[in-house]
């Protein structure tokens, strides 16, 4: 009973760590120079349809950058350029949609679309954005490469979220410049730019780390519990 | 021990699969829609049909058949709007399925996201719990299957467009799912 009790202990820390690992999970997007990268950040319409956007680069022991932000009180669906960045804002389909062109390997770093409302502190859409640029080479597919008919990923392609997410080279990219286009007007989803398979490797290795943390915070706690209740009879807990 | 919980696990996961009413057997028109969705889908919107509700097999499938009639009827779609259709039975009736892009939010989250309807209107009631146990499971498969990311995000549909939908009781049950993301 008393064991039950600490079994459930462990599961939960099992558990949260794998959620502390899983939510703020980054989404990595690895793309060659020249290449446009294309987010969508969706907004809660009720709460945000109102307010202003920006994507903002994140920079270690410093402020956000941020790089392009948004009208004030976009109502209508509106654009905002600024020099590689590009917002658009459509307030009517909850969305954000975000575009980076002629990427360089300089680009590369984390990013993050918020809703912008100053003295408030930004409210983080969708998840941060690990860009990831390299050179031209030929032993990646590059643009020249575009399926005719779109294709859909199977659950095949699975397994690639267990090859290493360096071994850019022999990594299948069928989606890699596949326009999600819809005939409806105006809105192209460029779902190709996204690349899944960092969440095994972003996963494991924090879980790996804080489990073994965990198992420490774990075992101390078994240890005091047992020398405080030690010799005692539990004499009154018969109804489990 | 291990072997047990593996089979188990996959036990369930069958389960969860099989149980989706297919087209066929609730009569349905044939699908003329042709746009497929990437695998795996990112985003799950849930709505309401604001119709009439049913609990039972036989009922549940006319009100499948009916909404599917007004889909094409009415408003000329090329089939049901929603990809999966969930009735007060408990069951699961497969609309547009996996597969096919469906027509129950808008432009820009009809491509991106698997449209999963509760049918009933629910402002003022809650559907009954094997109905949420059906749509719970439906969304277990299709991460089972490799058709929804593992970390899937599940939205409200007056999340995304302006609308009541999927009703204010239904909304607040969603909102404590674990995939929920505001």
């Amino acid at each position: 009973m008393r064991k039950a009790g600490l079994l459930g202990l462990f599961w939960m820390f099992l558990v949260s760590e794998v959620q502390a690992a899983v939510d703020p999970a980054e989404e990595r997007y690895d793309l060659v120079e020249g290449q446009t990268l294309t987010v969508g950040c969706p907004f809660n319409i009720m709460k945000y349809a109102r307010s202003r956007k920006a994507w903002q680069k994140l920079q270690d022991g410093k402020e956000p950058l941020t790089l392009v932000v948004t009208e004030r009180s976009p109502t209508n669906p509106s654009e905002v350029r600024m020099g590689k960045y590009t917002l658009k804002d459509d307030p009517d389909e909850a969305m954000l949609h975000v575009q980076m062109t002629d990427l360089r390997v300089t680009d590369s770093g984390l990013y993050r679309c918020v809703i912008y409302h100053p003295p408030n502190d930004p409210v983080l859409l969708f998840h941060p954005v690990r860009l990831v640029v390299t050179k031209d080479s030929s032993s990646l597919l590059t643009s020249d490469i575009i399926p005719t008919t779109r294709t859909t990923e199977d659950p095949g392609l699975f397994t690639t979220k267990y090859m290493r997410r360096d071994m850019t080279v022999t990594q299948p990219l069928p989606k890699s410049t596949t326009v999600v286009s819809s005939p409806d007007p105006g809105v192209t989803f460029t779902n190709a730019t996204s690349v899944t398979r960092v969440f095994i490797s972003s996963i494991v290795v924090p879980v790996v780390c804080g489990l073994f943390s965990k198992t420490l915070v774990f075992t101390v706690m078994f240890a005091v519990t047992q020398r405080s209740f030690g010799g005692q009879t539990m004499s009154h807990n018969s109804d489990f | 021990m291990l072997l047990a919980w593996t089979l188990l696990a996959l036990l369930g996961l069958g389960a969860s699969c099989n149980s989706v009413v297919p087209r066929g057997e609730w009569k349905a028109q044939p699908s003329e829609c042709s746009q497929r969705l990437q695998h795996p889908v990112r985003y799950v919107v849930i709505s309401h049909t604001a119709g009439s509700t049913c609990d039972c097999p036989s009922s549940c499938e006319q009100q499948a058949r009916n909404v599917q009639h007004y889909h094409k009827g009415s408003l000329g779609w090329c089939d049901v709007g929603y990809n999966f259709l969930i009735g007060e039975d408990g069951h699961v009736y497969e609309g547009r399925g996996w597969h096919i892009k469906g027509d129950h939010t808008g432009p820009t989250w009809n491509p991106i996201s698997i449209g999963i309807t509760f049918m009933g209107n629910y402002m003022e009631r809650v559907p009954p719990k094997r109905a949420l146990r059906a749509a719970l499971n439906l969304l277990e498969c299709g991460v089972a299957r490799g058709f929804l990311r593992s970390n899937y995000e599940v939205k409200g549909h007056r999340d995304v467009q302006n609308t009541l939908s999927p009703g204010d009781q239904l909304y607040e049950v969603i909102q404590r799912w674990e995939g929920y993301r505001e």
